[in-house]
C-alpha cells in the first residue's frame, strides 16, 4: 500500500462522524417552494438543488473525488423517509450503544423549528404509521415489516449502461421519449429524470471548479497535478461517457454518490465491477497509458471512498443492522453469459486491494463455480485468512438455476449480483425489495404451543389453536403450527402492500429509475414497477432453532415419552426456572441441526418449504412474486429477544442462531463438513432471496500452504454441494477479548456480523460477546 | 455377531486436517500395546469399553444416584463420584441414557462394518479433492480383522486410505495391511531400546524389524516415519540423529516427519483413571520455529531428503 493510500485511509478512519441536517434543509426549502408540483417533480428538484448547493470538498492526494457531504462518514437526516424517530432520538445519537454519531447542538434547534413541523404526517414513516402502525405493532414479534422509515435501496443499477452512455446521452434519450409522450404521469416522470440529470451535471462540474481552484492554490506540484487531472476528468464526465479506466472509476463513484443523495437508503450495489470495468482497463493497458500498479492505486482510492458513506439508522434498526453497513456489494468472478469463467485481471486486483486495505467496504463477494481458476480461489482464501471477514463466497451452481426457476432469464441469471449483505439480484433491471419482512418462525411455534399467547408478556397475539397438551400426536401439532403460520403470512402480506404503496407515493426515485431497465422505456418510476423484475423477499427466521425445537418435541415428547407435555409447557412458561434437568434433557438428549443427521435436517427443509410454497399464493404491489431468503444479518439478537423459552433448550430472549442457514452456535459438534452437508439439504429455491452460512475459523488454519489448499478443497466441495453462500470469520478468542479491553488498539479489527463486515470495536457489548461465543473449530 | 465383526472405536473425527492429505475422516480404534508416558489419546489405551465421567458437565441433579442399583455412583462431600471399576456394562449404558447433561458417557462404541462405513461415507463429497480416511488409535493392529475388512470396503469405494500405527505388530499382520493402504504414518519414538522400554513399556525391536520390512518392500514410498518431540524424552540430538540415520540407511528416499510437542494432551487425562501425564506438574509449551529448525537441521545433516516440516 503506497503512502497516498495510507494517508487517505487514515484520514477516512480518523475523521469524526456527525449527524447532519444540511440536505434536510435544502429538501425542505424545495418542497415549500414547489407545493403545487407533482410529488416526483418535487423529489427531482430536491435532488437537483441538493446537487447544486450541498457543500463539497476535495482532500489532498485524492484521485477519486466526491461525497454527499463535505465531511466523511456523516449520518444524513433525510426528511422524506422519516424524521419522527430522529426527533425522539436526536440527543441520544452520540451515546447510544450502537452506531454513534456526534451532533451539533444548534442543529437540533433548527431541526425542531424548521424541519419537523413541515414534515409532520408527510414522511414515509408517518404515512405508514398512520395507515397501518397499529397492525405493524401487533404482529411485530412474529413479523418485522421493514422499509418503513427509509427509502428502499438494495438495488443494483445498470452501471454498464451508465458508463457506456454518459449523462448527456441518458438525458437526450429521456428527452426523446418525453417529446412524443401524452400521458401526464409519464411526462412527469421523464421531466423529473431530466431534472436529475441536469443536477448530476452541475454536481460533477462543481468538482471540476473546485479542483481547478484548489490546483491554483496548491504549492506542491504533484498535488497540483493530481487536482488538474481530477478537474479534466470531471469536466469530461459532466457530459460524456468515460473513456479511460480512471474516468470510469470516477464515473462509477459519482453514480453511487448521487444515488445516495436521492435516496438515503442502504445498499446500492456496484455489482459485477470486474466485468463492466474490464474493457476500460484492457484498453488502457493495451494503449500503454496504465500499469497494473496504477490501476491498483485507483482501485484502492475508490475502495476508501466506499467507506466514506455510512448510514444513519434508528436505534432499533441499528441493533438489527449493526455497524452502519451501507452495502456496496461487489461481486467478482463467476461465469459469463455463455457459461464460461468470467474472472480477469481486475478480479485479482480487487482481491489485492481488499487484502491491502482490510476495510469493511466494499462488501466483496466472490462468485464460485465448478471451473473457478485455482489462483482466484487461493487468492480469495488468502484474503479470508487476513481476518477482515471478506470475501464472502456465492455459488453459481446453486444460484443461477434457482433464479431461472423464479422467472429470471438465463442471461440475466448468469449475470446475477449481490445487494446488501447476501441478497441476490439481476443486475440493472430489478427491484428485488429483498428485505420486505422477517418472519420469526420460532415465535409462531411458541404461539402454537401456548394458545396463541406470548410467553413473555401473556398477551394474546396469535390465534388460539390449542397448546401442546391438547395435541395428541406430533402431526396434530404440525397442523396447528401450519394454521398459525398461515395466519401471520396473511397479515404480513397486507402490511407489505401498505409499505410498497407508500414508497410509490412518497419516494419516487427518478435518478435511480434512469439506471434501472426498463423504467425510461416504460416511462414508469422504479417504485411503481418500472423495473423488468419486481420481487419481494421474506426472510425465514430461524430454521436452526425451529428444527432443534421440533426435533426435541418429536423425539422426547411424542416418540419416547421422556418428557411430559405439561412439564414441558410449565418449563417454557417459567423460562426453565426450577426445570434445569428438563432443560438439559432438551439440550442433550435430542439431536441438533447441523450435524448431518438426515431426519433432523429434513424437518428444517419441510418447514422452510411449507413457508416458501405459501408465498406462491401472493403477488406483490408491483405485480411481482414473493420469495424467501434465509439470513438475519445481526437480527438474530433482537429477534431472539422477542421469543420466550423454546423447546430447543434456549432460555427466553437469548439470541437465535446467527447467519440464516447456520446451526445454533455450539451445537454443531460434528465439525464443518457436517455443517455443509446439513445445509446442503435445504433446496436452492428456498434461498433465491439470499442464504447465509457463517463459519468461524482460527487463523492458524491458514498459516501454511497445506492449510490453504485444504481450505480450497473445502470450498470446492461447497460448490459441489450447491450451497448458495458461505462466509468465514477468522480470528481467535484472545484477539477478541483483548479488543474488548483495548478498543483503541483494535480500530482495524473487522468482523463479519452475519453478512457484512463491521469494525469489532464499534459493535455493542452484547454483539461482541455473541461473536466471542460462536463455535470455534478448535481442532484446526 | 462375533466381537471380531465389530470395531471398538472411540472417535470419528471429521474434517481432520493433520492426518494425511486433503480433508479426512480419522477413525480412532481402542486399545494399544504401548503405554507412552506422554500419550495424546490416553482414553485409547485400554482395549475395553469404559464409562467415563466428565465432571465439569455434572450439574449435581443426582438422577444417576437415584437410578443406579449398585454402588457405582456415590456421593462424597456433596459431589457425585463414579466408581468406575464397579460399573457393569449394562449398568453403564443405563447411566449414559439417563444423565441429562451427558456427563456420563461411554468412552467408545462398537460399530459394525456397515455402521462404520455409513459414518465415513458422509464426507465422501469432500474426499474427492485428495482427501480420504485415516485409521488411527490406540493401535489399529489391535483390531486387525475389522481393520482389514474396513480397508477393503474403503478401497471398493475408491477412497484414499491412511493408517497411523506404532508398527508394534507381527510381520504377518503388516503384510496383510500394506496393499490396502495409500499412506502409512509410523511412529518411531525412541531409538535406544532401554529408553524405549522405559517410556513406552515395550521394546522397539519389533518396530525396527517392521520398518525394515516396509522399507525393503514395494510399499516403501507409502511410509512416513514420525517422531513426536517430547521434551527431554524424544527430543535429544542423539535420538533424532540415530532415528534419521537408521531409516536413511534403510531407504535413502525415506520420508520423515518431526512433530512438534502437543501440550494440549494434558486435558484428556481427567477422563482416565490410573494414568498420569508425564508433564502433569510442569507442562512445557510448543517448540518455537527456531527450535524446530534445529531439529530439522540434525535430520537433514545425516542425509534425510524428504523431511516433512510443519512450519
Amino acid at each position: 500500500m503506497n503512502s497516498r493510500i495510507n494517508k487517505l485511509k487514515e484520514k477516512m478512519q480518523t475523521s469524526k462522524r456527525y449527524a447532519t441536517i444540511e440536505q434536510a434543509l435544502i429538501i425542505t426549502k424545495t418542497y415549500k417552494e414547489n407545493e403545487d408540483k407533482p410529488k416526483i417533480i418535487k423529489r427531482a428538484l430536491a435532488l437537483k438543488n441538493s446537487l447544486e448547493q450541498i457543500q463539497i470538498g476535495i482532500e489532498d492526494e485524492e484521485l477519486i473525488v466526491g461525497n454527499r457531504t463535505k465531511g466523511v462518514r456523516y449520518g444524513i437526516i433525510f426528511p422524506e423517509s422519516g424524521i419522527s424517530w430522529v426527533d425522539k432520538e436526536y440527543e441520544t445519537l452520540p451515546n447510544r450503544p450502537q452506531d454513534k454519531f456526534n451532533i451539533n447542538e444548534q442543529d437540533i434547534k433548527i431541526f425542531r423549528e424548521e424541519i419537523v413541523p413541515y414534515w409532520k404526517d408527510k414522511t414515509l414513516e408517518d404515512i405508514i404509521k398512520n395507515r397501518n402502525g397499529k397492525e405493524n405493532d401487533a404482529i411485530v414479534k412474529v413479523v418485522k415489516i421493514n422499509q418503513k422509515d427509509h427509502a428502499q435501496g438494495h438495488i443494483c443499477p445498470n452501471v454498464k449502461s451508465w458508463l457506456n452512455e454518459g449523462i448527456e446521452n441518458i438525458k437526450q434519450r429521456t428527452f426523446n421519449n418525453l417529446k412524443d409522450c401524452q400521458d401526464v404521469e409519464q411526462k412527469n416522470f421523464y421531466e423529473s429524470v431530466i431534472l436529475t440529470m441536469e443536477g448530476a451535471q452541475s454536481f460533477i462540474m462543481r468538482y471540476h471548479d473546485l479542483a481547478v481552484q484548489k490546483a491554483a492554490e496548491a504549492e506542491n506540484p504533484s498535488i497540483k497535478q493530481d487536482l488538474l487531472k481530477v478537474a479534466t476528468i470531471c469536466k469530461n464526465l459532466s457530459k460524456d461517457a468515460p473513456t479511460t479506466f480512471h474516468e470510469a472509476l470516477q464515473s462509477v463513484w459519482f453514480l453511487f454518490v448521487i444515488l445516495h443523495m436521492e435516496s438515503n437508503a442502504s445498499s446500492f450495489s456496484p455489482g459485477r465491477m470486474d466485468q463492466y470495468l474490464y474493457p476500460f482497463y484492457k484498453n488502457d493497458i493495451e494503449k500503454g497509458i496504465l500499469t497494473p500498479d496504477e490501476a491498483l492505486e485507483l482501485i484502492e482510492c475508490i475502495w476508501i471512498k466506499f467507506n466514506e458513506i455510512v448510514y444513519l439508522r434508528n436505534s432499533h434498526s441499528a441493533k438489527f443492522f449493526a455497524g452502519f453497513p451501507i452495502g456496496f456489494n461487489i461481486a467478482i468472478g463467476g461465469i459469463d453469459e455463455f457459461g464460461n469463467d468470467a474472472s480477469n485481471e481486475l478480479s485479482t486486483l480487487f482481491l489485492q486491494a481488499q487484502n491491502h486495505l482490510g476495510l469493511p467496504q466494499p462488501n466483496l463477494s466472490v462468485r464460485l463455480h465448478k471451473n473457478t481458476p485455482s489462483d482466484i480461489l487461493v487468492d480469495s482464501i488468502k484474503v479470508v485468512a487476513k481476518g477482515s471477514g471478506m470475501p464472502q463466497f456465492f455459488n453459481d451452481e446453486s444460484i443461477i438455476n434457482s433464479m431461472i426457476d423464479l422467472g429470471i432469464s438465463k442471461k440475466d441469471a448468469r449475470d446475477y449480483a449481490i445487494v446488501g449483505c447476501v441478497e441476490l439480484t439481476a443486475q440493472g433491471n430489478a427491484l428485488g425489495w429483498s428485505d420486505a419482512a422477517m418472519f420469526n418462525l420460532n415465535k409462531a411455534l411458541e404461539l402454537t404451543l401456548n394458545n396463541g399467547v406470548c410467553l413473555l408478556t401473556g398477551e394474546q397475539i396469535g390465534i388460539d389453536v390449542g397448546n401442546i397438551t391438547s395435541f395428541k400426536t406430533y402431526e396434530e401439532l404440525e397442523e396447528a403450527f401450519k394454521k398459525q403460520i398461515d395466519h401471520f403470512i396473511d397479515r404480513m402480506i397486507s402490511a407489505c402492500e401498505v409499505v410498497e404503496k407508500a414508497h410509490m407515493e412518497v419516494l419516487p426515485s427518478p435518478f435511480l429509475s434512469s439506471v434501472i431497465d426498463d423504467c425510461i422505456k416504460k416511462g414508469k418510476d422504479v417504485t411503481a414497477g418500472g423495473a423488468v423484475y419486481n420481487l419481494s423477499g421474506i426472510q425465514m427466521i430461524q430454521v436452526a432453532n425451529l428444527v432443534d425445537s421440533l426435533v426435541a418435541i418429536k423425539k422426547l415428547v411424542y416418540d419416547e415419552g421422556k418428557i411430559d407435555k405439561q412439564d414441558l409447557l410449565d418449563a417454557l412458561r417459567q423460562n426453565f426456572e426450577g426445570h434445569i434437568v428438563l432443560k438439559n434433557i432438551l439440550l442433550n438428549k435430542a439431536p441438533k441441526y447441523g450435524n448431518d443427521i438426515d431426519w433432523v435436517d429434513e424437518i428444517g427443509v419441510k418447514w422452510a418449504r411449507y413457508f416458501r410454497d405459501a408465498m406462491d399464493n401472493y403477488t406483490n404491489f408491483r405485480g411481482g412474486k414473493y420469495h424467501t431468503g434465509m439470513y438475519t444479518v445481526s437480527a438474530h439478537v433482537p429477534m431472539g429477544e422477542n421469543v420466550g423459552a423454546s423447546p430447543d433448550g434456549r432460555n427466553a430472549q437469548e439470541p437465535l442462531a446467527d447467519g440464516g442457514m447456520s446451526p445454533v452456535y455450539g451445537r454443531d459438534v460434528e465439525g464443518p463438513t457436517a455443517v455443509l452437508k446439513s445445509v446442503s439439504k435445504l433446496d436452492n429455491y428456498l434461498t433465491t432471496n439470499g442464504g447465509l452460512l457463517n463459519m468461524k475459523f482460527l487463523p492458524e488454519f491458514f498459516s501454511t500452504e497445506t492449510g490453504i489448499n485444504k481450505f480450497a478443497s473445502f470450498l470446492r466441495t461447497f460448490v459441489d454441494l450447491e450451497i448458495p453462500h458461505i462466509q468465514f470469520n477468522v480470528l481467535n478468542r484472545e484477539d477478541l477479548l483483548e479488543a474488548k479491553k483495548n478498543p483503541e488498539q483494535y480500530q482495524n479489527l473487522t468482523v463479519r456480523v452475519a453478512g457484512y463486515t463491521a469494525y469489532f470495536v464499534e459493535l455493542d457489548d452484547k454483539l461482541q460477546n455473541e461473536i466471542i461465543a460462536r463455535t470455534a473449530y478448535e481442532n484446526i | 455377531m462375533k466381537t471380531s465383526d465389530l470395531g471398538l472405536i472411540f472417535d470419528f473425527q471429521r474434517f481432520s486436517t493433520h492426518d494425511g492429505d486433503g480433508i479426512r475422516t480419522v477413525i480412532f480404534f481402542k486399545g494399544c500395546p504401548l503405554k507412552c508416558s506422554w500419550c495424546q489419546n490416553p482414553e485409547g489405551i485400554s482395549p475395553k469399553q469404559n464409562l467415563i465421567f466428565r465432571k465439569n458437565k455434572c450439574i449435581g441433579c443426582e438422577t444417576c444416584l437415584n437410578t443406579c442399583s449398585n454402588s457405582s455412583i456415590i456421593k462424597e462431600n456433596n459431589n457425585i463420584k463414579v466408581v468406575l471399576d464397579k460399573t457393569e456394562l449394562s449398568e453403564s449404558l443405563k447411566l449414559v441414557g439417563i444423565c441429562p447433561t451427558n456427563a456420563l458417557v461411554m468412552d467408545s462404541m462398537y460399530y459394525t462394518l456397515d455402521e462404520a462405513m455409513e459414518k465415513v461415507l458422509k464426507d465422501k463429497p469432500f474426499f474427492k479433492y485428495n482427501g480420504g480416511v485415516t485409521l488411527s488409535g490406540g493401535e489399529i493392529f489391535f483390531q486387525i480383522n475389522f481393520v482389514i475388512d474396513l480397508l477393503k470396503r474403503l478401497k471398493e469405494e475408491g477412497i484414499n486410505t491412511a493408517i497411523e500405527t506404532s508398527l508394534f505388530t507381527s510381520s504377518d499382520n503388516l503384510n496383510k495391511i500394506l496393499p490396502l493402504v495409500d499412506t502409512i504414518f509410523a511412529d518411531f519414538k525412541i531409538f535406544d531400546d532401554v529408553l524405549h522400554q522405559q517410556y513406552t513399556k515395550v521394546s522397539n525391536r519389533l518396530i525396527k524389524s517392521n520398518l525394515e520390512l516396509i522399507l525393503s518392500s514395494e510399499h516403501k514410498h507409502k511410509l512416513i516415519v514420525r517422531t513426536p518431540m517430547i521434551p527431554d524424552i524424544t527430543t535429544t540430538a542423539e535420538n533424532i540423529e540415530n532415528i534419521s540415520s537408521y531409516i536413511f540407511n534403510l531407504y535413502n528416499d525415506v520420508k520423515y516427519e518431526i512433530l512438534n510437542y502437543n501440550p494440549l494432551a494434558i486435558a484428556k487425562y481427567n477422563l482416565v483413571e490410573d494414568l498420569k501425564f508425564c508433564f502433569e506438574k510442569d507442562n512445557p509449551s510448543l517448540y518455537t520455529k527456531e527450535e524446530m529448525q534445529t531439529f530439522y537441521n540434525i535430520s537433514e545433516k545425516v542425509g534425510i531428503k524428504n523431511l516433512i516440516k510443519s512450519i
